[in-house]
């Protein structure tokens, strides 16, 4: 069947099977390598992706539920060249290690400023309790997020 | 696995259509909405329908209505529910309880119909909803029934829905307005060890600082995930009616002796039965207590590491 | 060494490879295609132990869209056996299945939907056997066998003297002793002793094992391959398929974690004999409950006796230590001696006798995870040494203190002096733990310290290359898996060079193009490929100063180098212009080499370690007396590193490596029951998350540049992870008096063990 989303701001009319997931669609079909199978069962985070700005496992999410809808991916975070204030601070507070849970954390974190832009650090680890990070201890993800929402005041 | 297998997909745009095609398919179809369990099954090849009937378009399924209860259509997410303005100013508890199911992306996709069709025994909102006089309403070819939700959750996984039925909505009968409530679930694992919801509706609490008659005149405290299904602790609920306010300390410890007494837990990866049965009174205890310090308008802060309290 | 400030060495720069992390271009293996690529799905035994009468794959063959099918049968092409102690792993059963999970068949197909439906049409024929599923289960007499035959030894030096018992599951034995323990201990004033569990636990690399492999037309071998240590993947496979060592190449891109999980070959050899049986790349990627399924950490029931004398000097330790290694003994033999060569800790003992088995059990196989053998014993160890400081009545830090190893002091003949200062790791972390001050009634504190050997003898080797513009490329093979070594690698060339940090390029590693490294483990890299790379850097500047010292017709010792520039007294240089001089045109480029290889030693261990991992750890927590729930709420540690050369990307490691710590201890166990793993996946495995880490946690560093690697450096990444458990058991103890001895310490056994107390007085 076919499908038309906005992915990463750009319009795309997509050939996709019926039983097709997410994550399998934006990874093979369109190329963009940024969202992961990790656990592959909701659990992990680590194929999130956003729809119509709401955080979704990959994974487990029909592809053809995206048609109509906007898709963000980490590919699509940065404005061009330009860092998202997310991206900048992850860097800065050395919050990426092995980076494969790194698009997922980046992701939520977006949606979560999105809905609220100036989280206390409860409201993050709320946020992120389902994104899971065996690298880094969370910490400096946290640190991170945080400072990136400061920085956007 | 983690590709599904083919299916097609079927997408009514009425109840009776949908009805139609469970109908007509059987057992090769199954109702998708959210699909956050369905689609893992699947996956798991635990579960491999031919036909998926989506429920998403179907009028009325995606709505959360007022009346004399409050009615939320099966394929309302967890985040609607979350969201709502009417569920904070109806029954801001079960708003509060969606906040924490599962997490955030399962929110964003779930629905209060798949999970309560789904009745897995550590369900927060099949817990939650048993304190609200909760009903759930089947549809099929053959009409349409109201079941009391205890009736229809019957044990884990299994619900009385008929494999041509559809769930469609699940009705709340939300507290009077002088009812404090509190949730209470704790656990290591995803799914937590157990769950506690308590509501306590007190008399006389409009006084102020006046009246001194502020007693329980209805207690119900609903304990999830220690057995087949959760149930509604009847006995230690008793306990409590007519207790003073102020007196509701002493009176929780026994009703939290008495409801861990009437559960009958199983030893498996949340615990062993003995240790799940002493939490249940620990919890019914904690949940008591908040919802006591709520009934006389303050907001406890106390938190217990590995448990939400909403 | 340059008397000038360091400029790159020891600043907390973004990694190298961060931009390509947060824009979502690195890649890893499952990122990665090839033309004519094929998907790979394996069919796993159900059983801890049966017999394989008979695997027949011929419907899966023939469906349409799969291009292979095999068995253990169907490998009678090459060797099927690998592994680095024992080469006793099949790359599929063959005969026997030995644990749940254990790969009896495989299909390369068109894609992985395809793969999955020829899985089905797979039918074997099991004759169920009794497992072996615990220590107690197969060290009993009459135990199931997990090995009938004697397999034959694996390819490391320090392994060369494996010492099996026969006729039992032992496959590895260690012994150590000096002095009279029977004595020392019947004369000690304070005896304790007591026996310690760890569980089996999974590393949790959130990207399970995977590789890519093609063979060419000439019959060579390409792996793209998430492994800690291309090289030792790489012997295996030439041992395996008898092709030369430089027909075989292993690239590494990023690895989404490690941990000691991917070190030495797991799905490697199974990847190359299907993409041979296709005649096609094959691509096989295992999921997370697949990964349980390919290796842990050795489980360890440890018994240890220690003696002090009155006045706190400790004077004997015992040890007998039984590790769980699972069906195939993959690494495990030298955790086990690893472990066990440092079972007295950081301090000065004269009287000891340790001993460790290695033993087969019919589950997933036991290998390295950081701490490799160490983590087991510190718990008990630290744990012991709190028990012992109540009887005596000291403070538990002062005791400690008391008895550690000085720095210069030997530890074991023939071994690395004690190359750091123990006594200052202790101080700090008593400090900022607040040690002596009062703390919260509802709060308890607890100390423990570790010490470990790095492995010896290894080797590693390094290339640097100066090309034509002044840029520079590091070649190494030491691999990427988020602990930050592609960034320290370029610090360290970029320094030695005096080039700023982004015109050097760490290539990936790649056995066809970066030199031999034995392996990404045992916190060695920064020490060893890291000075083999200033070695490398080293000589390039050597040449590049004579080739512009004679020219000029001065001595290198007037010259200087400065951001990219040769300065002379009269004149400066790009190095552009000193390549361009020295070739007579712009091209060439100047090439350096750096070899570390120390070489054997009369060290006990057969190499002496090239530094000593030093640390101590400092829990405060409290606890949910009434769900027995412990949180930490404050942790300290303290490293020894000699000198961070990135302070920035040694933190997070550190951070990472106690939140990693305080999952076993407090909430990881893989559970089996009838012969089955309960909970291999993450929905009912529980990981740390967010909310789990401590409120404040805090990773410092001692840097006294002692070390032997670049700069005065040493290693660090697993001094984090060890103390955490019995730092949080002893602050428990102090906090409740219970002492708990089996990890982890889940709010349920802590709510047994708090019922189970005798009224405090």
């Amino acid at each position: 069947m076919k499908i038309r989303v906005i992915v990463n701001g750009r319009a795309r009319e997509l050939e996709i099977d019926v039983h097709a997931l997410l994550l399998d669609v934006l990874r093979d079909g369109l190329d963009l390598k940024g969202a992961k199978r990790s656990c592959d069962m909701q659990v992990c985070g680590a194929c999130t992706v956003l729809v119509d700005g709401l955080a979704v496992s990959a994974c487990t999410y029909l592809a053809l539920e995206a048609d109509g809808r906007s898709v963000l991916t980490v590919e699509g975070l940065a404005d061009g060249e330009s860092l998202h204030p997310l991206q900048r601070a992850f860097i800065d507070a050395g919050a990426v290690q092995c980076g494969f849970c790194t698009s997922g954390m980046l992701l939520t974190a977006r949606a979560m400023l999105a809905e609220n832009a100036k989280p206390t650090r409860a409201d993050v680890l709320h946020y992120l309790r389902g994104s899971l990070c065996r690298c880094t201890g969370y910490r400096k993800i946290v640190d991170a997020v945080l400072a990136a929402a400061e920085n956007a005041r | 696995m983690t590709v599904l297998r083919p299916f097609t997909l079927h997408r009514p745009e009425t109840a009776e259509e949908a009805c139609a095609l469970l109908a007509g398919l059987g057992e090769d179809a199954a109702a998708y909405a959210g699909g956050t369990e369905l689609l893992l099954l699947m996956k798991l090849g635990l579960l491999r329908p031919r036909h998926l009937v989506d429920v998403k378009r179907i009028g009325g399924f995606g709505d959360i209505s007022d009346g004399a209860q409050l009615t939320i259509g099966a394929a309302v997410t967890h985040r609607a529910v979350e969201q709502s303005a009417l569920v904070r100013s109806r029954c801001s508890l079960v708003g509060s309880v969606a906040r924490h199911v599962a997490n955030v992306r399962v929110r964003n996709v779930g629905t209060v119909g798949g999970n309560l069709a789904f009745a897995d025994p550590h369900s927060d909102l099949a817990t939650l909803f048993l304190t609200l006089d909760s009903a759930v309403e089947l549809v099929s070819s053959r009409g349409r029934r109201e079941l009391p939700l205890a009736e229809f959750v019957r044990g884990p996984w299994e619900t009385a829905r008929a494999s041509d039925e559809l769930l469609a909505s699940v009705r709340l009968t939300p507290w009077p307005s002088e009812t404090a409530a509190a949730y209470v679930k704790f656990g290591v694992h995803e799914r937590p060890t157990l769950a506690v919801a308590a509501a306590l509706r007190v008399a006389g609490a409009h006084d102020g600082g006046g009246g001194r008659g502020d007693r329980i005149v209805d207690a119900r405290i609903a304990v999830g995930c220690v057995g087949p299904r959760p149930t509604r602790a009847a006995a230690a609920e008793a306990r409590l009616t007519d207790v003073s306010i102020t007196d509701v300390e002493e009176a929780a410890r026994a009703a939290s002796d008495v409801a861990a007494a009437s559960v009958d837990p199983a030893d498996d990866l949340y615990g062993s039965a003995d240790y799940k049965r002493e939490m249940v009174a620990v919890f019914v205890r904690r949940a008591l207590r908040i919802a006591a310090a709520r009934a006389r308008g303050a907001e406890p802060g106390e938190r217990f590491p590995h448990a939400v309290v909403a | 060494m340059s008397a000038r400030p360091l400029r790159v060495v020891g600043q907390p720069v973004p990694r190298v490879d961060a931009l390509e992390k947060v824009t979502g271009r690195a890649r890893y293996v499952t990122d990665l295609t090839v033309s004519g690529m094929a998907h790979a799905k394996v069919l796993r035994s159900p059983y801890a132990h049966a017999r394989v009468r008979r695997v027949d794959v011929t419907r899966a063959r023939v469906l349409p869209g799969v291009f292979a099918a095999i068995a253990g049968a169907d490998l009678t092409w090459c060797d099927p056996y690998y592994g680095p102690a024992y080469r006793d792993r099949p790359v599929l059963a063959i005969d026997v299945a030995r644990y749940e999970g254990e790969p009896v068949a495989a299909v390369a197909a068109v894609d992985e939907a395809t793969a999955e439906a020829a899985l089905e049409l797979i039918d074997v024929d099991y004759e169920p056997l009794a497992p072996a599923m615990t220590l107690e289960e197969a060290l009993a007499p009459g135990a199931p066998l997990v090995h009938t035959g004697q397999p034959p030894a694996g390819h490391f030096a320090d392994l060369s003297t494996l010492r099996p018992q026969p006729g039992t599951n032992v496959c590895h034995q260690f012994h150590f002793a000096r002095g009279d323990t029977a004595a020392a201990l019947s004369g000690a004033d304070v005896v304790v002793e007591d026996a310690y569990r760890f569980p089996s636990v999974q590393h949790v690399a959130l990207e399970p094992h995977a590789v890519l492999a093609a063979w060419d037309e000439t019959g060579g071998l390409t792996l793209w391959a998430s492994t800690q240590n291309p090289y030792s993947v790489r012997v295996e496979l030439a041992k395996m398929f008898d092709v030369p060592l430089a027909r075989i190449r292993v690239v590494v891109p990023h690895l989404g974690g490690g941990f000691g999980s991917k070190t030495y070959a797991k799905l490697e050899p199974l990847a190359a004999t299907l993409a041979r049986a296709a005649g096609r790349p094959v691509r096989l990627a295992a999921s997370i409950p697949e990964a349980f399924q390919t290796v842990r950490r050795c489980a360890s029931r440890v018994n240890v006796r220690v003696g002090f004398r009155r006045d706190g000097t400790l004077v004997a330790v015992e040890c007998a230590a039984d590790y769980d290694v699972g069906a195939y003994a993959d690494i495990g033999p030298r955790v086990v001696q690893k472990g066990t060569y440092t079972a007295t800790g950081p301090y000065r003992v004269p009287h000891v006798r340790l001993e460790s088995r290695a033993v087969y059990t019919n589950t997933t196989p036991g290998g390295a995870f950081r701490g490799f053998g160490v983590p087991q014993l510190a718990w008990a160890l630290e744990s012991l040494f709190d028990v012992a400081a109540d009887r005596l009545s000291r403070d538990p830090v002062d005791l400690r203190r008391q008895n550690f190893l000085a720095h210069g002091e030997e530890f074991a003949p023939g071994d690395t002096p004690i190359d750091g200062k123990l006594e200052e790791s202790l101080g700090r972390a008593a400090e900022a733990i607040g040690w002596n001050r009062t703390g919260a009634a509802d709060r308890g504190r607890g100390i423990a310290a570790m010490l470990k050997a790095s492995v010896a003898p290894t080797v590693s080797e390094a290339i640097v290359r100066l090309h034509a513009d002044g840029s520079v490329s590091v070649l190494a093979s030491a691999v990427e898996m988020g602990q930050g070594t592609r960034t320290v690698l370029a610090q360290i060339a970029a320094e030695v060079l005096s080039v700023s940090l982004d015109r050097v390029t760490v290539v990936q590693p790649d056995t066809a193009v970066t030199p031999y490294d034995q392996t990404t483990s045992s916190s060695r890299s920064t020490a060893m490929t890291g000075r083999a790379v200033q070695i490398a850097a080293e000589d390039v500047r050597e040449q590049l100063l004579a080739v512009v010292a004679q020219r000029l017709g001065l001595a290198t010792r007037d010259l200087a180098l400065a951001d990219g520039v040769v300065v002379a007294p009269s004149r400066r240089l790009t190095y552009a212009e000193a390549l361009a001089l020295r070739f007579g045109m712009s091209g060439g480029e100047l090439i350096g080499r750096g070899v570390i290889a120390p070489g054997r030693t009369a060290a006990p261990l057969g190499g002496s370690t090239p530094f000593w991992e030093m640390a101590v750890g400092a829990a405060e927590v409290s606890v949910d007396e009434e769900t027995g729930a412990v949180r930490v709420e404050r942790y300290v540690s303290v490293a020894d590193v000699g000198r961070a050369i990135n302070p920035l990307t040694l933190e997070g490691q550190d951070e990472g490596g106690v939140v990693q710590g305080l999952g076993h201890t407090l909430l990881e166990e893989m559970l089996y029951a009838d012969g089955h793993l309960l909970n291999g996946t993450l929905l009912v495995y529980r990981v740390p998350r967010a909310d789990d880490a401590p409120s404040e946690l805090e990773c410092r560093f001692v840097e006294n540049a002692d070390g032997s690697g670049p700069f005065g450096a040493k290693g660090a990444g697993e001094g984090s992870l060890i103390p955490v458990s019995p730092a949080v058991a002893n602050a428990l103890a102090r906090l409740t008096g219970v002492r708990l001895r089996d990890l982890p310490l889940t709010p349920e056994r802590v709510w047994r063990a708090l019922r189970a107390r005798p009224p405090r007085a």
